[in-house]
């Protein structure tokens, strides 16, 4: 008896979800900041506050992490690159940069927030894309070396030894900011929420009834479709593709994903790199890192650690999913060409 | 035995087999072979069904009442209860109605319980719940109390014949 | 109580009246239950959070091209029955306009430059929460 009921509530609950009735609206905004569009939806009830809070939470770190925005700390930062002055800055920045050097460290070449100037090259800033000059590019790789960043934790400041060096956090910035939002709404008591912070999906807690988030993963040569689906609870999953931003010139497509080694677009073989963990950042690090470093690499380094599962979608049209992830995915692409594999340990 | 101790002890008897059942039934669930929601045998039914027609309505609405109220004392909660106590008064109101009809046998009267105590239990969850949803498993239910009735029918037919007059040692 | 059903041993036709009308009621609820017609599918078009146009994707009869100059680079919006894209844009990106067509709840384009967002809603419900890439 008790079991057939408590089944009865679980059953009904669980398609309540497919009833639009059962499922009430959250409380959502969608707004632009760090150079894309967020949206936030707090499913408890009353999340409204919580919700704005966690907006301006973003919107703050927004004003700290642009380049873009003269009076940022990084903007601070780079003003006074090779002129010797230790620039202090707040804790929070000085915590990201540490992590960022950090991944630089993880994979070596593989990823680097002195980035910028190359990306300036390509004109990936400015929106104005196109294949820099041999001269530029030279001369943008020159400034590229997350080593002459330095970072003083005790003291919370940074310095970049070379004049022209430019930091931009635009990979990491987005991961560190779920990050915040998430402690904000667990403060105001969210239990049930969802961030999509331009394309990374941040899923806090679990659906109302209990069942964790299905969150789709694009595919990157038919973005209306899904490659494969997964289900979240408490984690993150930070997508990098070469798809999301890209130009044509002569024939020949360039993306925004550029290679540390090469001043190029990443060519790793992979079309998609899609991390899920519940450390948010290094979801949104590892995806930009991953996807230059390439499959083999990806999964040696996903072997080597235990806190995040990867979906790698390579040019081939395989899709790689991690054994972690394995229970709770299904695949969504095969009519459309994928094979689909578990990797393991 | 004076009348209603008689009385008193059959229908303790009876309400201890209701029990007796509805615990046996969820020893083996059918919704293991169709795993849809709230679906059973119904064989606590038997002893509506029997009580309705070889003792009087009063007395399967006290059994019924009693076995809902004990059952969720045994391992239920309140929203079993509530479950329990709308599909089961609703099936012995219908099956009240259509033994006193000329045509039918307890096969039909039992269908139309089973398909009712389904029709209780879900508009117990829909108000429960507070959402409709519920209401998508009343058709298949619908469906399944045809083969459940049919059964819990027959085997009434044969408890009805076999043991017909209770208490009279 | 006297009941003549307590004393037959076989079903009657009656039986099977009981039970069409159990499978009539079932097959009427099926009927009620059943999803409601039309997709309901709508564009919503915001610039920088203000709602500039609303359309009705699923009862359009013949195309619609809108222009959206309000913007920092002027774009053409063109709708069709159930689907809807960015035909130009004059950002300098030219993402949104190689999102090319979209036509299920849920769906967005995007045209970061403008801060436009057309955004398809619908009564069918929407197969995943959210979409990571």
């Amino acid at each position: 008896m008790k079991r057939f009921f408590l089944l009865l509530c679980c059953l009904t609950v669980l398609t309540g979800c497919a009833a639009p009735a059962a499922n009430p609206e959250p409380a959502q905004a969608q707004f632009f900041s760090m150079d894309t569009l967020m949206s936030i939806r707090v499913y408890n009830e009353g999340g409204e506050d919580a919700l704005q809070a966690a907006r301006q939470e973003i919107e703050k770190l927004d004003k700290l992490l642009s380049r873009t925005d003269p009076d940022s700390q990084i903007s601070l930062l780079n003003s006074h690159a090779g002129d010797g002055t230790l620039v202090l800055l707040d804790a929070q920045v000085t915590d990201l940069l540490t992590f960022a050097k950090s991944v630089s460290q993880l994979l070596p070449g593989c990823f680097d927030i002195t980035i910028a100037p190359v990306m300036d090259a390509w004109g990936f800033t400015t929106e104005e894309r196109h294949v820099p000059t041999a001269e530029a590019l030279t001369a943008a790789m020159a400034l590229v070396d997350s080593g002459k960043l330095t970072v003083d934790e005790a003291a919370s400041a940074a310095r970049l030894e070379q004049a022209g060096m430019e930091v931009d956090l635009g990979a990491v910035a987005k991961g560190f900011a779920a990050g915040r939002a998430d402690a904000v709404l667990r403060e105001e008591g969210v239990t049930s929420a969802l961030l999509d912070l331009g394309g990374n999906v941040t899923a806090i807690g679990s659906k109302l009834d209990g069942s964790a988030w299905q969150v789709a993963v694009k595919d990157p040569q038919n973005t209306s479709e899904a490659l494969c689906v997964l289900s979240l609870k408490d984690q993150t999953a930070s997508t990098s593709g070469g798809y999301e931003r890209y130009f044509e010139e002569n024939g020949q497509i360039y993306h925004h994903i550029i290679d540390p080694e090469t001043g190029y677009p990443a060519d790793s073989g992979l079309l998609s790199v899609t991390v899920i963990s519940s450390d948010h950042m290094l979801a949104d690090a590892l995806s930009t890192t991953l996807f230059v470093a390439g499959p083999e690499e990806a999964l040696d380094f996903w072997r080597s650690r235990e806190d995040f599962e990867l979906v790698l979608c390579t040019q081939d049209n395989r899709v790689i999913v991690t054994e972690g992830l394995e229970a709770g995915y299904r695949p969504a692409g095969e009519d459309r060409g994928y094979t689909y594999e578990i990797a393991r340990r | 035995m004076s009348v209603s101790l008689q009385r008193l002890t059959r229908s303790a008897v009876l309400t201890a087999l209701a029990l007796a059942l509805s615990v046996a039934e969820g020893l083996a669930p059918l919704t293991i072979l169709v795993p849809l929601p709230g679906l059973r045998l119904g064989l606590a039914n038997l002893v509506t069904v029997y009580a309705l027609c070889r003792l009087s309505g009063r007395e399967a609405l006290l059994i019924l009442v009693a076995r809902c109220l004990l059952g969720s004392l045994l391992g239920g909660n309140l929203m079993a209860l509530a479950f329990s106590l709308t599909g089961g008064l609703l099936a012995l109101a219908v099956m009240a109605l259509l033994l006193r009809l000329p045509g039918l046998s307890l096969f039909g009267v039992s269908i139309a319980g089973a398909a009712a105590h389904n029709t209780g239990q879900i508009l117990a969850a829909i108000v429960v719940l507070g959402t409709p949803a519920p209401m998508v498993y009343l058709p298949p239910l619908l469906f399944c109390s045809l083969v459940t009735g049919a059964v819990t029918g027959g085997v009434s037919t044969l408890l009805v014949h076999r043991v017909p007059f209770p208490g009279k040692v | 109580m006297r009941s003549p059903a307590a004393d037959r041993r076989r079903p009657t036709l009656w039986d099977g009246v009981v039970a069409l009308v159990v499978v009539a009621l079932a097959a009427l609820l099926v009927f009620l239950l059943r999803p409601a017609g039309g997709s309901n599918l709508t564009a919503v078009i915001t610039l920088d959070g203000v709602q500039v146009a609303q359309y009705q994707l699923d009862q359009l009869d013949q195309p619609i091209t809108l222009t959206v100059d309000e913007g920092t680079y002027p774009l053409t919006i063109r709708a069709e029955q159930g689907r809807i894209c960015i035909e130009h844009s004059d950002c300098p990106s030219q993402d949104c306009v190689r999102t090319g067509w979209i036509s299920k709840p849920g769906q967005q384009i995007i045209c970061l430059p403008n801060r436009l967002i057309i955004s398809l809603f619908g009564s069918e419900p929407e197969p995943f929460d959210a979409v990571t890439g």
